[in-house]
């Protein structure tokens, strides 16, 4: 089964992130990810550049992953 | 004969103003997210939309995330853009943007 930890291990391999979290059940996930890579991309983009390092994995590994994506800036802002 | 299923999509798409590709049909989600995508369309005032069961078309199912470069469903779009999927959503509806989006005139 796949874990939070699993799936943050993916994602940090192929995103160099500030802060990511992630929750789940084995195959729903939510991540809270945090990442400068993000600066001046819209939402979609910001998903898709997870989904794309996550690749394959979403068809078989991974049933669903939740996000909230942030830059740093934004994080800063929201968190103040 | 194979399909063109990238046209068949490309045309729901641009015949119907608002598209939601969900599993389940909006009476009848067989999905959470999908339950929830219904659910934030119709609070952002959109009654009638056009939906996609992609549980009944496997075609359809994996041609749709290759469309949008999206794997996840459900996937929503509107006039003929990709907005995105449950999260970017519920950001919008949070936001207000969801129903400015639905409401705007053509």
């Amino acid at each position: 089964m796949v874990t939070p930890e699993m799936v943050k291990g993916y994602i940090v391999a192929g995103l160099p992130c500030e802060l990511i979290e992630v929750e789940g059940d084995g195959q729903h996930f939510y991540a809270t990810i945090v990442s400068g890579e993000f600066r001046g991309l819209n939402m979609v983009k910001q998903q898709q550049k997870v989904f794309a390092v996550l690749g394959d994995r979403m068809k078989a590994e991974i049933h669903a992953l939740s996000m909230k994506t942030y830059t740093p800036e934004r994080w800063a802002e929201t968190n103040s | 004969m194979s399909r063109d299923v990238q046209k068949e999509i490309q045309d729901l798409v641009s015949n119907n103003r608002v598209v939601l590709f969900m599993k389940g049909t909006p009476q009848f989600p067989q999905c959470g997210f999908s339950s929830a995508a219904t659910q934030m369309l119709k609070s952002a005032g959109c009654n009638e939309f056009a939906s996609v069961n992609v549980l009944a078309d496997n075609d359809i199912r994996e041609g749709v995330k290759a469309f949008a470069n999206w794997p996840t469903i459900p996937q929503l779009y509107v006039d003929g853009e990709f907005v995105g999927g449950a999260d970017i959503m519920r950001e919008l509806a949070q936001s207000g943007e969801l129903q400015t989006m639905i409401s705007k005139p053509n």
